[in-house]
């Protein structure tokens, strides 16, 4: 940023501080609804450069959020972690026996009660049943972190207003939680898929390249509902009747080939049932998923993540007066 | 303009929105570009200041001048409304009493997440943790959620929390108004050292704090800066005013003209007890 305090910012990066709080608030509040201050810190970080070089690091700025606060970051989700598996007398039971359950009752309805979908009733009742595990797990990071995002500022608002908590690491927290939980449910799975099929296919491998969008839309997702979340709590209630809904519309309990032909774009379209195709694909087809679908997902989720962080950080600077 | 400056703010304004409504504010997110459907109430407004590296300032001010919204500007806990921050440094704040401690968690799990939040190292928090515990002086008691604790501990543990955060700025308001003689005699040393190395703020109502600590005072009130400079100096205007004017509402009211009719009606008060006395 140009200016009067130019030489200042110069003289000022020399100088060298431990780093974790820096922070570099460029016009941060510019088209906030009532804010047109700014306020800006910085320490010891150099701000040459030029413009390509800002609109990378802008482009990039939901990631460095993270990566600025790691040690925060880690420091919270090991407490809330701490407190979900030390709390109770049985944590690391529940995290485990919780999805079993949800499995085995979801399995049991739809394969002995309920007809089956033509093209999931081809393979056995284990496959369908590792199928839907994968849908469940995948939906369920999603309508956990729904569910959860639009009171994350609630949640906090004691620490975002009495110290210099910086609420955008929240989200990254809350992704971080909902992944371990997801994680647990996936080890299992692993289990069941050794136990049941033997050896996964290679293309379990990809699962890495699967999970980073994944996360990125997660992300983009928890920031946006976060920050119209503090402003009303109408926003959870709505969350309450949508996840169900979601649910159904998403591939989890049906395979997208379930589905006709003209459909099969809408639940494509719908980036959960991408992500539950694409993680079904490597991990228990062992097919190369949709390349149409994969790329889509990346561009879908890059644009999630950018434009939730946007909302996040245009309201950050009220969401501490609203909540 | 000096070089080494550690806080420098220019035209600084907070207003706080004031909604009738729960809706009126969902209606001003979305709305917000046709229509304001909010009161204004400006908390601070035009402040201008700068401290340097090093120097010590004590701010002072009756209830609800703006300290507290000043300082937590400087904190970056709320964003200004106009005007520039430029904070160079890392800021330790002590704010509100025992400020932001999850009460469930045990005073060591606060540590860990309150000095990180103050951006230091899982490491060097674990290095620094028997030193904090030292600092706080509470005993076993470290080890017990942070609910058990009366308003003293609390204020103790957050005290040494960032006595241990190697700022470059510290800034307590009002942390030392709960703690025993000792502790704050303990507290006084550490900000005394301090004053050394660093940028230390401190609000306070005790005058006699100000003159061993600070080197000059920035008197606030009715959101902006009423005067500013030599401690004797500002701290002897302070006291007459504080006996010439009288402890009223006004400068409570949002409302210009509500304010104006107030401010009226109490001339017309003092005017007409001056004439009776």
């Amino acid at each position: 940023m140009s200016g009067p305090f130019n030489r200042w910012d110069q003289a000022k990066a020399s100088t060298r501080f431990p780093d974790g709080l820096d922070q570099t608030y460029d016009g941060l509040a510019k088209g906030g609804v009532a804010a047109t201050g700014s306020r800006r810190r910085h320490v010891g970080q150099f701000r040459a450069g030029g413009r390509a070089i800002r609109r990378g690091r802008r482009a990039l700025a939901p990631l460095s959020v993270g990566w600025r606060h790691r040690e925060l970051i880690l420091a919270v989700l090991r407490r809330e972690l701490a407190d979900r598996f030390s709390g109770s007398a049985l944590g690391w039971v529940w995290a485990v026996v919780g999805p079993l359950i949800t499995l085995a009752i979801y399995t049991m309805t739809l394969t002995k009660a309920m007809q089956l979908p033509a093209a999931s009733a081809h393979g056995s009742t284990s496959s369908y049943a590792l199928s839907t595990f994968v849908g469940l797990i995948v939906f369920g990071l999603f309508a956990e972190l729904c569910c959860r995002a639009p009171l994350l500022m609630h949640e906090h608002a004691w620490f975002l207003k009495t110290s210099i908590f910086p609420s955008e690491t929240l989200a990254w927290t809350a992704v971080l939680r909902a992944l371990s939980y997801a994680g647990i449910s996936f080890g299992v799975l692993l289990v069941f898929e050794l136990a049941l099929d033997g050896l996964p296919p290679l293309s379990i491998l990809l699962l890495p390249f699967f999970l980073v969008p994944l996360v990125l839309f997660l992300l983009g997702m928890v920031w946006f509902l976060a920050a119209i979340g503090a402003f009303t709590r109408d926003i959870s209630y709505l969350m309450i009747t949508f996840v169900p809904l979601v649910m159904f519309a998403t591939p989890v309990f049906y395979r997208v080939t379930d589905l006709p032909d003209a459909l099969r774009v809408l639940a494509y379209a719908n980036p959960l049932g991408t992500a539950i195709e694409i993680a079904r694909a490597a991990m228990l087809d062992g097919v190369w998923p949709p390349t149409i679908a994969c790329f889509g997902f990346l561009v879908l989720s890059l644009a999630v993540c950018r434009g939730g962080h946007a909302v996040f950080e245009r309201y950050k600077g009220i969401l501490v007066d609203v909540i | 303009m000096s070089s080494d400056a550690a806080i420098r703010c220019r035209g600084l304004g907070k207003a706080y929105q004031l909604y009738a409504r729960r809706t009126d504010q969902i209606k001003q997110m979305l709305f917000g570009s046709f229509h304001r459907f909010y009161l204004e109430y400006w908390v601070l407004r035009g402040v201008d200041l700068e401290m340097q590296r090093g120097e010590s300032v004590g701010i002072i001010g009756r209830n609800g001048a703006g300290k507290t919204t000043l300082l937590r500007l400087l904190c970056g806990i709320t964003q200004p409304t106009c005007g520039e921050i430029d904070v160079a440094g890392r800021i330790a704040p002590i704010l509100a009493l025992g400020a932001a401690f999850d009460w469930e968690m045990t005073g060591r799990q606060n540590v860990l997440i309150g000095s990180a939040v103050l951006g230091l190292r899982r490491s060097e928090i674990l290095r620094r943790m028997p030193s904090i515990a030292e600092f706080a002086a509470i005993g076993p008691f470290i080890d017990q959620p942070v609910r058990l604790y009366s308003a003293g501990m609390r204020s103790r543990l957050a005290f040494a929390i960032c006595a241990h955060a190697e700022a470059d700025i510290l800034i307590v308001d009002e942390a030392l108004a709960v703690g025993d003689a000792a502790f704050r005699g303990k507290c006084l040393a550490f900000m005394e050292s301090f004053r050394r190395r660093g940028t230390l703020i401190i609000v306070t109502h005790d005058m006699g704090q100000i003159k061993t600590l600070c080197d000059r005072v920035i008197w606030v009130d009715d959101g902006g800066i009423r005067a500013s400079g030599g401690v004797a100096e500002v701290l002897r205007l302070y006291d007459d005013a504080t006996e010439a004017e009288e402890d009223d509402g006004i400068r409570f009211c949002f409302d210009a003209a509500a304010r104006a009719a107030l401010s009226q009606a109490a001339a017309n008060r003092r005017r007409t007890k001056w004439r009776s006395g």
